[in-house]
């Protein structure tokens, strides 16, 4: 199940506890993605998959255990730190900068990016115009770009979220429950086109997910959380077979 | 109109006052703009950056006892004296705001106010260097630009330089990353901005410019007074930014200009009224606008399409 | 010994203050003007009434109830319409208040300072330890425990004291169990009005009634409210003893730096511990 060679992880997380007063969160979780890989968590509500999430991105300090990025130990640092190294995060609630143009959403992205974002003299309303053109292109929102991205649609704000994401070009991105709130259809679509990003930049996909067609449609490995520990971990047919996923999981599913 | 055909013709306008207007008038036009200057060295903070400080007097009089000290102390001519006011006022901003941006909200307001107090009650206190409640009397321009006209122009030109400056970075990458960080500071983080410390840069800037007003002021009122950072003054910039309007970069210069005409014509006719009318203002604006800063900048919308380019 | 006085009045000043974050959110900027409007009351009863033994008492009495009406009005008239708004436009609308408040004092009673003579029962002065001790200050230091003490019993031996404990904590479970917080909040606040108006009325005869009296107190009340904890009864009283003891002694030692050193200090806890000494974090 764990490849051989550590150093050729994406990521790695080694017995990660976190206890928040009572209860504990997470609970000596070991995760292991090879670069490429499209990684779903699922587990019920509650598992920790958000807290993991938080742990592994800086937003949390975890009470025990190892953090590796690409080989790196990054335990205790700060998200802006991560997200230069290469990692990358869409958030469970959309996070988008809602004043702001779905462009100017994308070019203030990849300004943090190229690291001018001190700078005072420039006008940014012209930076990185077609490159943050084509990031909405390609995730499908170029007729938006000038809309203040607080109006647009739901589905269309998941979708600038993760043009903010990308924008970045990280290596590694971690996509909370990227589908939360959408359509059936348009999260198959959303996860396509996630998919396809990926397979044409490389880039590692993580991703929380509660439907179970959407997982099983685009993940390569997937993670089973239960309670804050790992349940079950690997390829996709072999966690349907898994008796205690089927256990954990027909309590859920009949449920609305 | 474009908005650049606006300034234009208030440039003009302005430039023309001096022939038109008695001295009194431009008097008042020369506290407006810096009123004004204030406001929107405020603003960049408050609108654009989503912090609202409670104590930026502190910065305007930082800005305005620094070069009167000189001129009065060490004997240094105006024009020379006058640099120092933005660059102790940064000073004092980047002292202060280091602690200051570790907070937020109500927090951040409350350490920003006890900041100020300090400032007001070292210099209060510190006779020997600033005089205390006496001030330092006799802060003049050098004669060239003592009458009312001239100062005037010398205070237009360096309040427009400045507003141009603040312009430039509201418009520049740093402003979009400030603002960034005022809608969303965790997604600010996700695209590798340092919130922290971009809120200090966005504070000492801002904090520079409040100096320039001070500075503006100092020689404009001849005096320098401890009152300068008291805390009722900390509620000027931030009520005149609210009456002009927060979201647009020129609110509040407009709100400047409606202030200073407002406090003008009630002092006129009833000099004690003032602070009443200026609180029943504040209260009424507060009670009556449904939903505070986001009633005010859906309001404005309109306003500040003609008249920013933010 | 001064010292403990004035952080009596101080303490007074800043319960109410605590009193009311702790149950509506709502810092009160002009709890400085209640005090003050407390004083200038002391000062019109003692002149208006007639000159006997009691009328001081009677004064003290009915001062600090005319400054909870005033609180009485302010938050039925405009408080209320604003509760659950950005707590940074409740500040600033405070603020607009003590404009409002220190406008209509200075026309009702003129620019000049005033004062109010103490009782002639306390007129005097004692020896304590060796040094004569003005005998008002008496009065305070025997009235300033009592009423904690009172407090004390209120917030922790009656009903209505336990809602109060019990909405500083959780306002919300409150109002799901039936309780009219909206009333809870008036006659809270209604009732630090009167602890403010309590404090300048004991006050008046120790200070100059003058205006600028709202701003010193509630600059130095800011400090007392923040360094023991928004909310939080007991740290105002720890806090309130220590900035009095502070500020007196200070003064005799170090004048120029003690309120530096005030103000110093509550940026310090604010930095380290926002919530204060005694008070309760919150998100």
């Amino acid at each position: 199940m764990v490849p051989a060679d550590q150093q050729s992880l994406i990521l790695e997380t080694v017995g990660l506890r976190k206890r928040f007063g009572g209860v504990l969160a997470v609970n000596g979780v070991d995760l292991s993605v090879p670069p490429g890989d499209i990684r779903a968590i699922i587990g019920p509500n509650g598992a920790g998959k958000t807290t993991l999430f938080n742990l592994i991105t800086g937003d949390l300090a975890h009470d025990t255990g190892r953090i590796r990025f690409e080989g790196e130990e990054v335990s205790g640092l700060q998200p802006h730190q991560l997200c230069r190294r290469g990692m990358g995060r869409t958030f469970q609630i959309t996070s988008i900068f809602r004043r702001l143009t779905a462009l100017e959403n994308v070019q203030t992205a990849l300004i943090a990016h190229h690291r001018r974002h001190f700078n005072l003299l420039a006008r940014a309303g012209r930076l990185y115009r077609d490159d943050a053109a084509g990031l909405l292109d390609r995730v499908g929102l170029l007729e938006q770009a000038r809309k203040p991205s607080g109006i647009l649609a739901h589905g269309d704000q998941r979708r600038l979220e993760l043009a903010i994401a990308l924008a970045g070009a990280p290596r590694l991105l971690l996509l909370d429950e990227p589908t939360a709130g959408m359509a059936p259809r348009e999260r198959h679509e959303i996860m396509a086109l996630v998919a396809r990003i990926a397979a044409d930049t490389g880039l590692t996909i993580v991703f929380t997910e509660h439907d179970m067609d959407v997982v099983f449609a685009v993940a390569r490995r997937i993670t089973v959380l239960h309670q804050g520990s790992v349940l079950a971990d690997g390829p996709p047919a072999a966690v349907r077979a898994n008796a205690d996923v089927q256990r954990v999981y027909l309590g859920q599913r009949a449920a609305p | 109109m474009r908005p650049s055909r606006w300034l234009g013709l208030l440039a003009v306008v302005l430039a023309l006052a001096p022939f038109a207007l008695p001295p009194f008038f431009l008097q008042l036009l020369t506290e407006i703009a810096i009123v004004g200057l204030f406001a929107t060295a405020f603003n960049l903070l408050m609108g654009f950056g989503g912090m609202v400080s409670f104590g930026h007097a502190a910065y305007f009089a930082l800005g305005a006892y620094a070069p009167a000290l000189l001129v009065k102390r060490a004997g240094l001519p105006m024009l020379l004296a006058l640099p120092a006011a933005p660059l102790v006022a940064a000073a004092g901003a980047l002292f202060f705001g280091f602690f200051i941006v570790r907070l937020s909200h109500t927090y951040f307001a409350m350490l920003s106010l006890a900041f100020a107090q300090i400032v007001f009650t070292v210099i209060f206190k510190w006779k020997a260097l600033t005089g205390g409640d006496d001030g330092l009397l006799d802060v003049w321009p050098p004669a060239l630009l003592k009458s009312p006209a001239a100062y005037y122009y010398f205070t237009l030109a360096i309040v427009a330089l400045s507003l141009a400056a603040l312009h430039a970075i509201v418009a520049s990458p740093f402003g979009y990353a400030l603002r960034s960080v005022r809608e969303n500071p965790r997604r600010a983080r996700f695209i590798g901005i340092n919130v922290r410390r971009h809120q200090l840069v966005a504070f000492v800037i801002s904090g520079a410019f409040s100096g320039v007003a001070g500075g503006l002021f100092a020689f404009y009122n001849g005096s320098v007074f401890p009152d300068f950072a008291y805390f009722t003054k900390s509620f000027e910039p931030l009520v005149v930014a609210l009456l002009g309007g927060v979201q647009s970069f020129f609110g509040p210069l407009t709100g400047a200009f409606g202030f200073k005409i407002l406090e003008w014509l009630v002092s006129r006719q009833w000099p004690v009224y003032w602070p009443l009318f200026l609180g029943i203002i504040v209260v009424l604006v507060i009670v009556v606008l449904p939903q505070g800063f986001v009633g005010l900048a859906g309001g404005r919308r309109l306003w500040s399409r003609l008249t920013s380019k933010a | 010994m001064s010292g403990l006085s004035v952080g009596m009045f101080l303490f007074l000043v800043s319960v109410g203050m605590s009193l009311i974050f702790g149950v509506t959110r709502i810092v009160n900027l002009a709890h400085g003007s209640l005090y003050m409007v407390g004083a200038y009351l002391m000062v019109t009863l003692v002149e208006v009434l007639p000159d006997r033994s009691w009328s001081f008492w009677l004064a003290l009495l009915l001062a600090p109830l005319g400054v909870a009406a005033l609180g009485g009005l302010i938050e039925m008239g405009l408080l209320r319409r604003i509760y659950g708004r950005d707590p940074l436009m409740q500040l600033i609308l405070t603020f607009g208040l003590i404009l409002v408040i220190g406008t209509l004092v200075l026309l009702a009673w003129g620019p000049d300072n005033k004062s109010v003579s103490r009782p002639e029962a306390l007129a005097g002065s004692v020896q304590v330890f060796g040094q004569p001790f003005p005998s008002y200050y008496l009065l305070v230091l025997g009235l300033a425990p009592a009423v904690a003490v009172g407090l004390w019993l209120i917030f922790y031996r009656t009903r209505w004291g336990m809602l109060i404990r019990a909405a500083t904590v959780d306002r919300e479970m409150l109002g799901t169990l039936g309780v009219n917080v909206a009333a809870l909040y008036t006659q809270v606040f209604v009732f630090g009005s009167w602890l403010a108006g309590l404090g300048g009325a004991l006050a008046a005869p120790t200070v100059a009634v003058a205006l600028g009296m709202d701003g010193d107190v509630l600059t130095t009340a800011f400090v007392v409210v923040v360094i023991g904890g928004l909310g939080s009864f007991a740290g105002s009283f720890i806090s309130a003893l220590l900035v009095g003891l502070l500020q007196s002694f200070g003064i005799l030692i170090f004048p120029a730096v003690s309120i530096v050193l005030l103000f110093a200090i509550m940026a310090i806890v604010l930095i380290v511990r926002p919530w204060g000494l005694l008070g309760r974090p919150e998100e």
